[in-house]
């Protein structure tokens, strides 16, 4: 009965590694600088899959793997259904937060009735927020350099993920609105919690065991 | 447009495929037939209203609509046949006042799929039983569920079981109104354990803990033990573990079983037990059904009910070939003379074909011919 787990490269699979750890997995290889998408572990019944961030509910959904770990932004545009959530990870943080160039009346501008232009890589989200507060927002979905949208009068606002905020500094923008917090998740496919229960439980056990505070 | 192309999550089944879809249906309808399940066929469209129960909306979502010219009301194409069935239960047989136990096969269609492996048009096969709310009620259905999987030899299967009246009888203990319990429903359902702590974050104790615990609570048949220390003793938790523990009971060494208290199944009907079956090699389950009494109250009566169902269509890739008996050729030019005999293999079951064009054996799928003899017709090897 293998174990197959999906994770993106970058912060999500370095923030994994200790929680891999704690339940005795070690990839056999850094996907970082190999370019093998299926990486074997020190287990020969478990191994990684490498994927897109936002394709790893696609994967523990369709059953092609049995774990996976994705943002909670990537989950809420996917819709997590069909798809067992069990655990915050409390990795990979940050806040998906309404952001403006600097000197842009924000305020005056989301006031109830009125209408916005929104840049997002996330526009269920973006478009579930600004309907909570009453206002009309046609979403422009982009796929990365948001924050460019309002300097070249794209959009009025953007919806991203902010972590430092680095970014928007350098281009000038301010984050005005906290929409969610954002981490980590443990995704199952719901059959092989079922039908991998014994082989699956234990390793969960060992991610809730070492989750960072 | 290309116009051979189907639309997305519909497709065709081919020759070989139909055939043996074909049978595992009537294989399955008749081990309906021999459990005492009478069967009946719904029509494929059917008003709106009789179609969906009011407030599900996930059904609704579901089902195509169109307008009907002759009424000037709203028609929808079924997207489950359930309903169809408790609505001949409840209305049209209800001088029955007994038991009565319904089968049926057949189309339906949906807008979306269920999933990513799913056809937008599943073959429902199913069975229901009304008038008994005994758990020896549950046990017969899910006994007929196993082995319908078991006859088109489903691998290693599992039965998982849960029981909605837990999460109904704390939701409706700690006061919560319906639309927080929807929304604690919808996130329960996906073991959303962050989502959960948030919404259950104000609720009181002994709710709160419940409802954190709920969606830890599953696994083997020891999860019973632990969901009694776990969960307050309300009525309906107690009934419903009482329940859950004569299942284990029921089909201990017989089926690997495993119980999830947070399961719901996503339905808004169902009322008491639910239960699905898994199988390695399907990302999801392979049949499904539970408890949903009194879903006939809307037709006029309220009788308990549970059942099954499943889509013929997840199964094609396991149900046994069926080794395509060869048939006897004869040749175009033998014909009309050999009329009567060509009918006389038929009709004993022989596939008979008539060769237009001199086609060879694999072809034509020949292995034998039929040819003019002294006193008659003979068959003899074709190759």
């Amino acid at each position: 009965m293998t174990l197959t787990i999906a994770l993106s490269k970058g912060r999500i699979f370095e923030e994994t590694l200790p929680l891999l750890a704690a339940a005795g997995i070690v990839p056999a290889e850094d996907p970082e600088s190999s370019r093998k998408l299926i990486i074997e572990t020190n287990h020969a019944d478990v191994r990684l899959v490498i994927v897109r961030a936002s394709d790893v509910p696609t994967y523990v959904q369709y059953g092609a793997a049995d774990l996976g770990i994705a943002g909670r932004d990537v989950l809420i545009e996917h819709g997590g259904d069909g798809l067992y959530q069990p655990l915050d990870l409390n990795i990979a943080k940050c806040k998906m937060m309404v952001a403006v160039e600097n000197g842009f009346d924000y305020q005056n501008a989301v006031r109830q009735g009125a209408r916005l232009k929104i840049a997002t890589k996330y526009p269920k989200i973006a478009r579930e927020h600004f309907a909570a507060k009453g206002v009309h927002v046609d979403i422009i979905k982009l796929y990365g350099s948001m924050e460019l949208a309002p300097l070249v009068g794209l959009a009025d606002a953007i919806v991203d993920l902010v972590s430092t905020g680095g970014t928007l500094r350098a281009n000038n923008l301010v984050a005005v609105e906290h929409i969610i917090d954002i981490s980590s998740r443990l995704v199952v496919n719901q059959a092989a919690l079922k039908l991998k229960y014994d082989r699956i439980q234990p390793v969960l056990d060992a991610f809730a065991s070492a989750v960072p505070a | 447009m290309r116009n051979w192309l189907l639309p997305e999550y519909i497709a065709d089944i081919l020759p070989a495929t139909a055939r043996q879809v074909e049978s595992a249906k009537a294989a399955m309808l008749e081990q309906f037939r021999c459990a005492g399940y009478e069967l009946v066929l719904p029509p494929l469209i059917e008003y709106v209203d009789s179609l969906i129960a009011e407030g599900d909306t996930a059904l609704d979502l579901k089902t195509f609509k169109l307008d009907d010219q002759l009424s000037g009301h709203q028609l929808g194409l079924r997207a489950d046949i359930t309903p169809q069935v408790a609505r001949i239960d409840a209305h049209l047989l209800g001088h029955r006042t007994g038991v009565t136990r319904l089968c049926y096969a057949g189309s339906v269609v949906h807008t979306r799929p269920n999933g990513l492996m799913s056809s937008r048009q599943p073959m429902q096969v199913g069975a229901e039983l009304y008038g008994y709310a005994g758990i020896e009620a549950d046990i017969e259905i899910i006994e007929l569920m196993l082995s319908t999987l078991d006859q088109v030899k489903v691998p290693q299967l599992r039965l998982d079981v849960g029981h909605t009246a837990i999460f109904r009888g704390l939701a409706t203990a700690a006061g919560l109104s319906p639309q927080a319990t929807r929304e604690l429903f919808a996130v329960l359902q996906n073991k959303d354990a962050a989502s959960i702590a948030e919404q259950v974050a104000g609720l009181a104790e002994p709710y709160r803990s419940a409802f954190l615990a709920l969606p830890e609570l599953y696994g083997p048949a020891s999860v019973l033990e632990k969901a009694r220390t776990r969960l307050p003793s309300l009525p309906e938790v107690e009934l419903a573990l009482m329940q859950l523990t004569a299942i284990a009971r029921a089909f201990e060494g017989r089926v690997a079983i495993s119980f999830d208290l947070s399961e719901l199944r996503g339905t808004h009907y169902h009322t008491g037990l639910i239960f699905a079956a898994y199988a390695p090699g399907w990302a999801v389950e392979l049949a499904r059904g539970g408890r949903y009494d009194n879903v006939g109250r809307r037709f006029g009566r309220a009788r308990p009910a549970t059942g099954f169902s499943l889509d013929l269509r997840d199964l094609i890739q396991i149900l046994p070939e069926r080794g395509s008996a060869m048939g006897v050729r004869v040749a175009n030019r033998h014909l009309p003379a050999a009329q009567g005999e060509v009918e006389r293999l038929r009709a004993a079951g022989e596939v008979v074909i008539i060769d237009y064009l001199g086609e060879s054996a694999e072809a034509i799928g020949c292995n034998r011919e039929l040819i003019p003899a002294a006193d008659g017709w003979q068959i003899v090897p074709f190759n």
